[in-house]
This record gives C-alpha cells, structure tokens and sequence, in this order.
C-alpha cells in the first residue's frame, strides 16, 4: 500500500452497525461465508448491488459513528477482497478503527467530509500528510495523520504482516 | 492536573508518568491473561500456521476455555465446538500452556464471567479478549478492550497498541426504585446521548447510585457500555470490589481511582430516582423506550443470560419474581447462569430450583442464547432478553424480534407472556 491513492466515492449514512448493514450477522454465523469471499456480502443490506458496483481502488465515504455495535471484523476482509482504498468517515467507532488498521485497511477520521464530498467525486487522499483533495469539484480537506507505527502496520498490510516482517528481522 | 482512572492504568501498564487523551501507546502487557474461546481458536490455529508463528508469547498467560458456544454441537466453520475445543487444547499444551490453563465444561462460563471469578481481570489491571464486551470488567475498575483481529498477533508478541480515550462523566444521584436494574440505567443513557453520544470515549459511571449498586450491576453497565460508542465503561472501584479480589488471588494487584480533578470532556447529571425499566425496541440497537410505551407486546420467549446479564443478582431477581408462579404456558424461558460458580452459589440459595419449579429451562452455564447458539429464535417469534444486543439474526432467525431489558423485566414479561413492568411483582 502506498502512501498516496485516488478513488471514486460511494457515500453511506451514519451508524453502520457492522452486522446490521456492513455483513448481514445471519451470514456470517451461518458460515456461509467460509469461502472467504465476504466481498460479496459487504454492504448488501443498504445497498444490494454495491459489491457488483464496486471497482478496485474506491473510497467509502460515510457518517458518523462508523462501524459501530460488535467488534466484527468480517466485513473489513470483504472491503479489503472488494479493493475498497480507504474509508473516511465523520467518525469512527473504537473496534471498527483498530479492526481496519490491524487488518491493513486505511481509514480516516475527517469532521465534514459529508459535506464536501459526493458521490462519484474522484478523491486523492494523502495519508502521511493528512491531506483530501477532491478532484472533482477542487476542495481540500484535512485530517490528523496516523503516527508513524501505525502507518507501518498499514503499509506491511495490517498487523499479523507487520509482525512476520519483525519476527523476520530478527526483533521479535 | 488530576487524572483519571483510565489514563492511570493505561499509564501504570505503559510504564509511563502520565498519558493525555489522544495520544498513541504500544506496549507489552505483563499481568494479563487472555482466553482463547472454542469459537475463534481454529482460526488462530490457521493463522499461527501460515503466518509461520512456532510460539507463543507466554504460554503461562493463556487460557483456553471452551466459553462462547462450549457444550452445544453446533458446526461452524465446518468444524464441530467439542472438536474445536479438542483442537485448542491439543495446540495448546503443544504450545507450552499449563495444564491448569486449559479448562473443560463443568469448570467454565461466559468468558467475562469467568474473568471475574477468577480474578483475572484485577481493579487496576488490563484485560484483553478477542470479544466485544471485554469492557464488561469496567465494573470493577479494570481496563477492558476488545483486541478483535488483533488477538492472533498478541498471543505472539504480548504487545499491542492503544488510543488514550477522553473520558465522560455521568453521575447519577438520588436512588433506583425498587425493580429498575443497573442495565436500565445504562439504556436510560443510551437513550440521552443516543448511539454515537460517547464514541470512543470512555463512560466513567459515579454518584450515589453507582456508590450502592453491586459489583453485577456494575458489570452489566460496563457490558453494554459499547452501544454508545465507548470504548469502554468504567466504575472507581470501592471497598467490596477490593475485598472480592482479595478472596480470590494472591496476585498483587493496585487497584486505581479518578483524582477529583481529573479532566473530563463532559459531564452529565441523572437523577437515578427518575428512571424507570427502559426497553430496547427491535430492530435497532439505539431505540429505547420507557417500559410503558411497550407494555402488552406479546412475546413468545424470554432469556436471562450472557455477559450482560446471568450474575447472581439477576438469578436471584428472577427467582424473587418467578417465586410461587409459573411461566406462561406460551413462553420459552431460556436462563443461562454466567458460569458453574455463580449457578452453585445461588443453587445453595434455592434460586435454582425455583426458577425450575416455575417452568424456567436453565441452560448451561456460558453466554446462552445471546449469539443464537443454544435454543435459537424460531422464524418470527417475539423475545425479550436481558442479552447484549439485538440486531436482525442475532439470536436465530432473521425475522425474529428481539426486545432488550433488564432482568426483573424478562422475568415478569415471562409470567405473562407480553412485555410486563416488573414493579407490579415486587
């Protein structure tokens, strides 16, 4: 993963319980999913077509709150098999920010990115900088940039990668 | 500047003087003892495997109880509990974890329950769980959070990462009525500050309400802490939390309280005395409503159990309820003890065979109905369950109905086989 990325957004509203409207709970308990492909289901209950609309590289942009009730990770495998770039929403919830991070999904905190961004709006987002620029309509938003541990564990691809990389540098 | 009780304890575990809301910490956690559940460990198994992991961080520090779905046979993962508890215990003794360590049916119970029966989750100590309601130990003064996808990567490394949250205040005054349980107080709040009101904060719970609630109580709050957004819910820990542990362990423990000029983002007043048993109203988890405004729903099941409820106080309330009256002939009364120590310690009360005399099933002890593994809600049936959350599917079928509310609400909405105020039994 790079430090800089571009993508198309599809915008979401707030409270995105991660078994209500992220992966259907019923889903996941069923084991329906074993095949790994939560891809398929991410999203589904808002927005049933969404893992078909999808294209490698969008940003997710959504309310406040995000990823909030249990600390089900499924459905961030599923954005991470949909090549979703980042997430960017209003808020986050506690489990759904350490969830991304640890699984090497980026996901940025950023008070009044719903105003500013629409859907389709083509954003380049800068992670060490802290830095938004819609591309489309010429806006600029900022955020507070992860510390730099932290962009390590993004950059390996999450933090079981991050770990093999020490243990194999001999730090561990 | 004074501190508060979270950003001491995550100081003291850091090794450091002092932390301040917003800062990053990573550090190694030394006095902490993780479970390892029958339902996630296959997968930690697998990732051990291809990650090329060959050991464990302290072997001494992991505990493998078969809790979440222990004795039922269901198949996940297409693999059955009983085999993957099997499977658990065989990596872990290969692993080095003592034989003390890993634990069998009979000897178990809900995950949180356990923590604190077994006094490993300490006033003033962190504790880690690949489970949601880790913060459940809030109640009594210990640092609780979910490590989730990163529980893998601690058992190898013992470190891990944190947010130092800012921390809210609510303080609730006056005194509960007779019949409204801690968990109303909880859901009264959520009802206030709605389901983002304390996102990624922590919920610091004082006043004289919290000062004459038990630790049960305590812990249920603590428990349904999330679904605000917390982080984590905290009580300062008293005398009685204290000398709980101490009858328990001989493990040195420092038990930590708020300065009185600790800095909090905010600060809220309840009058405890005003509140009355709230119900949660299907299908989301945020919309919760006075028991008035629900009363009459027709129900076809009832549940006590799980990390949020399940505790001594919550048979005991059931059992004071349900004394001398019967079930509804047209409900399912699933009550699930937190664990074979709490189910001994009321059976020796009697709560047990009166809860059996009244026509309650009692299940084994664990988390019960709450993730639909034991007695899962049929296609359109109505419960209400003093469980942890309700979201479409969760305790069985997706077109099943799950209301929230306390325990003395569950037990008299049984009796009558609609949503029931249970002031009216007491």
């Amino acid at each position: 993963m790079a430090c800089t990325f571009k993508g198309k957004v599809w915008v979401f509203g707030d409270n995105l319980d991660v078994d209500k409207e992220i992966i259907p709970f019923r889903e996941r308990e069923q084991g329906l999913m074993r095949d790994e492909n939560y891809g398929k289901w991410v999203m589904t209950p808002v927005d049933p077509d969404f893992p078909k609309k999808v294209t490698k590289g969008d940003i997710m942009v959504v309310g406040t709150n995000m990823g909030c009730g249990h600390g089900h990770y499924e459905g961030i495998h599923g954005m991470n098999q949909l090549g979703i770039s980042c997430v960017i929403a209003e808020s986050v919830d506690r489990n759904f920010f350490k969830n991304s991070i640890d699984l090497g999904l980026p996901i940025i905190e950023c008070e009044g990115v719903k105003q500013k961004v629409k859907e389709g709006d083509v954003l380049e987002v800068n992670l060490q900088d802290g830095k938004i620029k819609n591309l489309t309509n010429g806006g600029v938003l900022n955020f507070t940039p992860l510390p730099d541990f932290l962009l390590e564990i993004l950059e390996s691809g999450g933090l079981e990668p991050y770990i093999t990389k020490q243990i194999a540098a001999g730090k561990l | 500047m004074g501190k508060t009780i979270v950003e001491k304890i995550m100081a003291k575990a850091a090794g450091k003087e002092c932390v301040s809301p917003g800062e990053y910490l990573k550090f190694g956690i030394k006095d902490t003892f993780i479970q390892v559940g029958s339902d996630v460990g296959p997968r930690t198994i697998e990732a051990f495997e291809k990650l090329g992991w060959d050991r464990l961080w302290d072997p001494t520090k992991i505990i493998i109880a078969p809790e979440h779905c222990g004795s039922y046979s269901r198949t996940r993962d297409k693999v059955t509990n009983r085999e993957s508890h099997r499977l658990n215990s065989e990596w872990a003794r290969k692993m080095g974890v003592p034989e003390e360590n890993i634990l069998e049916l009979g000897r178990i119970g809900n995950c949180h329950h356990l923590a604190i029966e077994k006094a490993w989750a300490l006033p003033g100590g962190v504790y880690l769980h690949s489970d949601t309601h880790c913060p459940t130990v809030g109640g009594v003064g210990c640092f609780g959070v979910n490590l989730s996808a990163a529980e893998t990567s601690f058992l190898r490394t013992g470190w891990m990462w944190f947010r130092v949250p800012k921390s809210i205040k609510f303080n609730v005054t006056g005194k509960l009525q007779d019949g409204v349980m801690g968990r109303d107080v909880l859901e009264y709040i959520l009802s206030q500050i709605g389901p983002s009101g304390a996102l990624y904060q922590v919920m610091e719970f004082t006043g004289p309400v919290m000062e004459k609630m038990s630790m049960d109580g305590r812990l249920s709050m603590c428990c349904l802490s999330v679904f605000t957004g917390a982080k984590l819910g905290i009580v300062n820990p008293d005398q009685k939390i204290i000398n709980w542990f101490k009858a328990r362990t001989k493990v040195h423990f420092e038990p930590q309280v708020s300065d009185p000029d600790a800095v909090y983002a905010k600060t809220y007043e309840y009058d405890g005395s005003k509140i009355e048993p709230q119900v949660v109203i299907p299908p989301n988890r945020h919309t919760v409503k006075n028991i008035k405004d629900v009363e009459g729903t027709q129900i076809t099941t009832a549940f006590i159990g799980s990390c949020a409820s399940g505790r001594d106080e919550d048979m005991r309330m059931a059992a004071r309820i349900l004394k001398g009256r019967k079930v509804n002939s047209k409900v399912m009364f699933n009550i699930t003890p937190g664990s074979s120590q709490a189910m001994a310690r009321v059976d020796k009360e009697g709560v047990i065979s009166t809860l059996l005399d009244a026509g309650c099933f009692i299940c084994a002890p664990g988390c019960g109905m709450c993730p639909g593994f034991y007695t899962p809600l049929a296609k359109n049936e109505v419960c209400i369950a003093s469980s942890t959350t309700n979201s479409p599917g969760r305790m069985g079928e997706e077109s099943a109905q799950v209301y929230l509310g306390s325990p003395a609400t569950v037990a008299a909405s049984a009796i009558e086989g609609k949503i029931t105020d249970p002031r009216k039994y007491l």
